[in-house]
């Protein structure tokens, strides 16, 4: 016996409309990612209509598992923009590298993302091994450093840049 | 100035110093000078642990497998990570409970101490797994020369600040004779030892901890040892705490808010906090030596355990505010990292994603949103 797997959102243009509002960060152009200010982590409720009783042999099934949603490494933070910074990094006499910030969670997980190598030990916070020079710009912390900053320093296992900043790694 | 285990007067514990103010008499959290302690004893009470959580059967089986020269590396580290614990166990409420002034800072002393003797149990239980007879190991600490050597070092500023506190809780300020001895007790000169202790204290825990997490690490990344170096990565979290906790006093000391006199004593030591360091960086490297002494293993020898010495004795010496001495640039040993993070350590089951795991919490905030996909 054939059974048809029927997928209510591919053949419905109501769903199909929703489905291009719903932009995943990483597939987005950056561009569309700062135009898009209404991102949400969840798709709404769709409200399929279909025009006669539903049949018994279509199967309908989900277009996603709604026990693992689609989860966003891009953090929201209310009233904040999404952060998109530059990250230039200084170390000594070299020239300096510029690393875009985004996508992560913290400054540390993006820079080991793009090769940087960052000393690390508790990536919470209370270790300092992290400890990082900040010759320019403002950070936001996630999570309240435990560990002794100077006023010059961050600790890149917890935080994001709020601007375009420029650090100086040990 | 004479101790007393609660003090009749009344006086506001904000204005207190962290040391040598009046002694602590109501141990009470809801005012704090420095609200960085109380953050550290919730950060170590959500850490703790239980040596016996962590099963070592693999491990006796690798050891008996191991050439004698590592098996001389293995045990070595352990004697004096022993060395080490024991000394951390006890030597914090002997010498600074006495003269602490916070309550907060009290308390954070207290638990800090305590986390050390679950650090001292666990050597037993890695010992008990490990070897035929624990005690042989045990009693060679004692005995041998290379160990002892270096329990003269780590204890010296702890016994010298014991003993001048005793005398000036006893006699006070001033010149006496005890015992035929003449000894000159002032409190800038007490403040000044506390202040290198603290450096010592902070060079035990950030260096020579480190040094020996190195070795038990370089078993387990050859994927030999494995529960020990489950073990050691939670003694690992929880000293990478303890020397934010001294970091976090030196600096306190320094900035001179809580205690003018401290501030300038940290100003006019700074090139004694570096000949601590630098002697500390030397003793680690002859150490490393004594380890290798019969042969190196795979992935770690002399000259590399070496590197590493400098290159964490820079990084130690910069979170205190001072020039590095050796002016590294490159973690040596990279592959530490991720030995040293402890979040994929498990200890129980539902531990395993985070390490401090807190019993019973649960999030109580319910926020209208919440129900905002319910249809009814």
């Amino acid at each position: 016996m054939n059974q048809t797997i029927h997928n209510p959102r591919s053949d419905s243009q109501h769903s199909d409309n929703h489905q291009e509002d719903f932009i995943l960060d990483g597939l987005a152009s950056a561009e569309d990612a700062f135009n898009n200010n209404e991102f949400s982590l969840e798709a709404d409720a769709v409200e399929v209509q279909l025009d006669h009783e539903p049949v018994q042999e279509s199967l309908i099934l989900n277009t996603e598992d709604p026990e693992q949603p689609e989860v966003s490494a891009q953090i929201d933070l209310a009233g904040m923009d999404k952060p998109v910074h530059i990250v230039s990094i200084h170390n000594g006499a070299e020239q300096a590298q510029a690393v875009p910030f985004q996508h992560a969670h913290t400054l540390l997980e993006s820079l080991e993302a793009q090769d940087v190598p960052v000393h690390y030990q508790c990536r919470e916070g209370y270790c300092g091994s992290c400890r990082t020079q900040l010759l320019e710009g403002e950070v936001h912390y996630t999570e309240e450093p435990m560990a002794w900053i100077n006023d010059d320093e961050i600790l890149p296992c917890c935080c994001i840049p709020k601007t375009a900043i420029r650090i100086k790694l040990p | 100035m004479s101790y007393t285990t609660f003090n009749q007067k009344t006086f506001d514990t904000l204005k207190q110093p962290m040391f040598f103010g009046e002694t602590v008499n109501v141990a009470r959290y809801d005012i704090q000078k420095h609200k960085i302690f109380e953050n550290l004893i919730e950060k170590q009470l959500s850490f703790f642990w239980r040596p016996e959580e962590v099963d070592l059967a693999n491990d006796r089986k690798d050891f008996i497998d191991l050439p004698e020269h590592e098996k001389h590396i293995f045990l070595s580290n352990l004697k004096y990570q022993t060395l080490l614990d024991s000394v951390q166990g006890r030597s914090p409420n002997v010498a600074f409970l006495p003269i602490v002034s916070l309550p907060e800072l009290e308390t954070w002393i207290e638990t800090w101490s305590f986390s050390e003797t679950i650090h001292s149990r666990s050597y037993t239980h890695i010992m008990r797994n490990v070897v035929p007879n624990p005690a042989e190991v045990f009693d060679d600490i004692t005995r041998n020369d290379f160990i002892t050597r270096r329990a003269v070092s780590v204890t010296k500023y702890y016994d010298e600040l014991i003993t001048k506190n005793s005398y000036y809780t006893q006699l006070g300020e001033g010149t006496h004779t005890i015992n035929g001895k003449i000894v000159d007790i002032n409190l800038r000169d007490l403040k000044r030892t506390l202040y290198l202790t603290m450096v010592s204290v902070n060079v035990l825990e950030a260096i020579r901890f480190y040094v020996s997490f190195a070795c038990s690490f370089a078993f387990a990344e050859r994927a030999k040892m494995e529960g020990n170096a489950k073990i050691i990565k939670l003694i690992a979290r929880d000293e990478a705490l303890h020397l934010t906790g001294t970091q976090h006093i030196l600096q306190i000391m320094a900035a001179g808010k809580d205690d003018p006199e401290m501030g300038e004593i940290a100003a006019s030591c700074k090139d004694e906090v570096r000949e601590i360091f630098l002697d500390a960086a030397e003793q680690e490297k002859e150490w490393a030596g004594y380890l290798f002494k019969d042969g190196s293993m795979i992935g770690l020898n002399q000259t590399i355990l070496a590197q590493y010495v400098e290159y964490i004795t820079d990084q130690r010496i910069a979170a205190i505010g001072l020039p590095t001495i050796f002016d590294t640039k490159n973690n040596p040993l990279p592959w530490i990292n991720s030995w040293l993070n402890s979040d994929n350590v498990q200890v129980a089951p539902q531990e395993a994603e985070i390490s401090s795991y807190l019993v019973g919490a649960i999030d109580s905030a319910v926020d209208t949103e919440d129900f905002g996909d319910f249809d009814l």
